[in-house]
């Protein structure tokens, strides 16, 4: 085992089904101690990729190291380091929450330490505890996912989805948590859909789409380097007219109002140029939020791929 | 949950209620053959047939030798090679074979366990065990009624030599793990239950057809060799009370074979959903 290697290592990881690529030659590093963001649409391949990384699939070509170790060649040394919550949550119905927590600890073969403070921080009571898993809500469930992944107190936790179907409440405990694991040095992988949770939770993000790495970025740099939102209000109603070049910058027209997404190296010169031809009475320019500069590169597919890492 | 072999405990308590019904329906069915075979003389039961039963019927009674139909060692032979008891056979051994990996990969469960430190052939020995149990369970469910009946009979003791029971619960094993072994093996490349349940069951019911077929029509008597049911052959156990080791030997070496190359194929495959 390497022990300087970073905790997570992509390199040109590829996985086919026969003709249909999952993911195709992804590189991402994760150095240890941080909170990683794996974002992407659906069918993007994030859930292939994370079960290349817990050993679960076999890539076929390409080379994933976690801790420095080869996820299925050196499963038995790797999986008591390594805590995971699936992004489909599927559970034995029959057992009780307890004896699913009783059963996977023990498949763990380490202490379990943590696991009646975890359950309290969560919410799960010891009355839900002896009640059978099939009678758990979606929330529940989450909650127990949550509680087996962290027990043991892995050094890297890879989680697919984690705050779905929690309430507010529990997301807030949970969010908690993340911050406790990562100011113990030791890594979480997180995929999420949910943007406000990436950008509170992620020091540093990869998007990937249609099996592809688009970027891997620091959130805070991905978002300064997005478009920024442009609001003018006209003299006048005569609604939509040739704009030159702020054509190309996604103009949306309401009456008076025109809006624009500019490219932050362009709005001063653009703002100029449209205050010298247009009849401006006001004006306001915000950074773009992070949804927006996501959903920007979720969606354009002449984006260059970019690695950082 | 055992600390020391969950998974083999687990495989058992989920299907507990299951194994606990065929247990009972193979006690009753057995002690019922006992009954009937008490209450009506074999000879008196296939008197109409003029010569006896014909030789296709050896399939019925589990011989390939000498030991008819109309005898005792024959009609109590019957009861262990019956539909009734090669189903209850089957469905033990395609669900605890399709609980071994399949079910998991079907389920999704495969996901939290196999992240453990889980090796995949501690995955399938444990799980190997837990099948191995169950159909020990069943044959010694058939067994023991089957010899507590011939024990409560002196007419049946004096026909059927105790040891024979016991030979041929030996052999009733050997079979099921000759079933098992082949099923786990589908097992550990299917995707659905469904899958191994439906193998499990075509290995079973071809195997007797195979056999039917070859003792009934002579052109096809080669192919006898093919089936299980060929080398599992209560009624000669019953008769001569002696257990043949060939037999033995055949049907362990087909279920260690499909042992043997569950272990490539899901180490080879991949585990998830």
């Amino acid at each position: 085992m390497n022990h300087t290697a970073a905790a997570i290592e992509l390199d040109a990881l590829t996985k086919s089904y026969g003709p249909k690529i999952g993911i195709d030659r992804l590189d991402v590093t994760v150095e240890r101690g941080e909170v990683f963001g794996f974002l992407g649409p659906n069918g993007a391949g994030k859930t292939t990729t994370i079960r290349c990384l817990v050993g679960l699939l076999r890539p076929t070509s390409g080379r994933v190291s976690v801790l420095g170790m080869d996820p299925v060649a050196d499963h038995r040394r790797l999986g008591p380091r390594l805590g995971y919550l699936p992004g489909e949550l599927r559970l034995y119905p029959e057992l009780t929450g307890r004896q699913t927590l009783g059963l996977l600890g023990d498949l763990q073969g380490a202490p379990n330490p943590r696991r009646d403070e975890l359950c309290e921080r969560l919410g799960l009571l010891p009355a839900d505890l002896a009640r059978p898993v099939r009678e758990y809500s979606r929330g529940m469930k989450q909650k127990l996912g949550l509680v087996q992944a962290f027990q043991h107190e892995p050094d890297v936790l890879v989680l697919d989805e984690p705050s779905e179907g929690l309430d507010p409440l529990v997301q807030e405990s949970f969010f908690g948590l993340l911050a406790e694991t990562a100011a113990d040095g030791r890594t979480v992988l997180l995929s999420s859909h949910v943007l406000p949770e990436v950008q509170r939770t992620c020091g540093r993000v990869a998007i990937v789409r249609g099996g592809r790495l688009v970027t891997v970025q620091a959130v805070a740099e991905l978002r300064e380097t997005r478009a920024r939102r442009v609001r003018l209000v006209l003299a006048d109603a005569l609604g939509p007219r040739p704009l030159g070049r702020a054509e190309a910058w996604s103009p949306a027209w309401n009456g008076t109002e025109l809006r624009l997404l500019v490219p932050p190296q362009e709005v001063a010169d653009g703002l100029r140029e449209l205050l010298a031809t247009l009849p401006v009475v006001d004006l306001s320019v915000e950074e773009a939020g992070l949804d927006e500069a996501f959903l920007d590169l979720y969606r354009s597919p002449e984006q260059n791929v970019e690695t950082f890492s | 949950m055992s600390a020391r072999f969950p998974l083999f405990v687990l495989a058992l308590t989920r299907r507990r209620r299951m194994l606990v019904f065929l247990a009972a329906g193979m006690v009753l069915f057995e002690a019922l053959m006992v009954v009937v075979t008490r209450a009506v003389p074999p000879a008196q039961l296939f008197g109409g047939a003029s010569g006896g039963p014909a030789s296709a019927l050896k399939a019925f009674s589990g011989s390939t030798g000498d030991v008819s139909l109309a005898s005792y060692p024959g009609l109590l032979g019957a009861g262990l090679v019956h539909p009734f008891w090669i189903a209850m056979q089957l469905t033990a051994i395609g669900s605890l074979a399709a609980a071994a990996v399949a079910a998991d990969v079907e389920g999704g469960t495969i996901e939290l366990l196999m992240v453990r430190p889980v090796t995949r052939a501690r995955l399938l020995a444990e799980r190997t065990v837990a099948l191995l149990a169950a159909t020990l369970l069943l044959n010694a469910a058939a067994t023991l009624t089957t010899a507590v009946g011939i024990g409560l009979s002196p007419q049946l003791r004096q026909a059927v030599p105790l040891r024979g029971v016991f030979a041929a619960g030996v052999l009733g094993w050997c079979f099921s793990v000759s079933l098992a072994g082949p099923a786990l093996a589908v097992s550990a490349a299917a995707r659905r239950r469904s899958q191994v349940i439906g193998a499990t069951i075509a290995f079973g019911a071809v195997g007797f057809a195979l056999n039917f077929v070859a003792l009934a029509w002579s052109p096809a008597a080669p192919l006898r060799f093919l089936s299980p049911f060929h080398y599992y052959t209560p009624g000669d156990a019953l008769a001569h009370g002696t257990l043949a080791w060939f037999p033995v030997a055949v049907l362990l070496a087909v279920g260690v074979a499909g042992f043997s190359a569950a272990l490539p194929l899901l180490a080879r495959r991949d585990l998830a959903p």
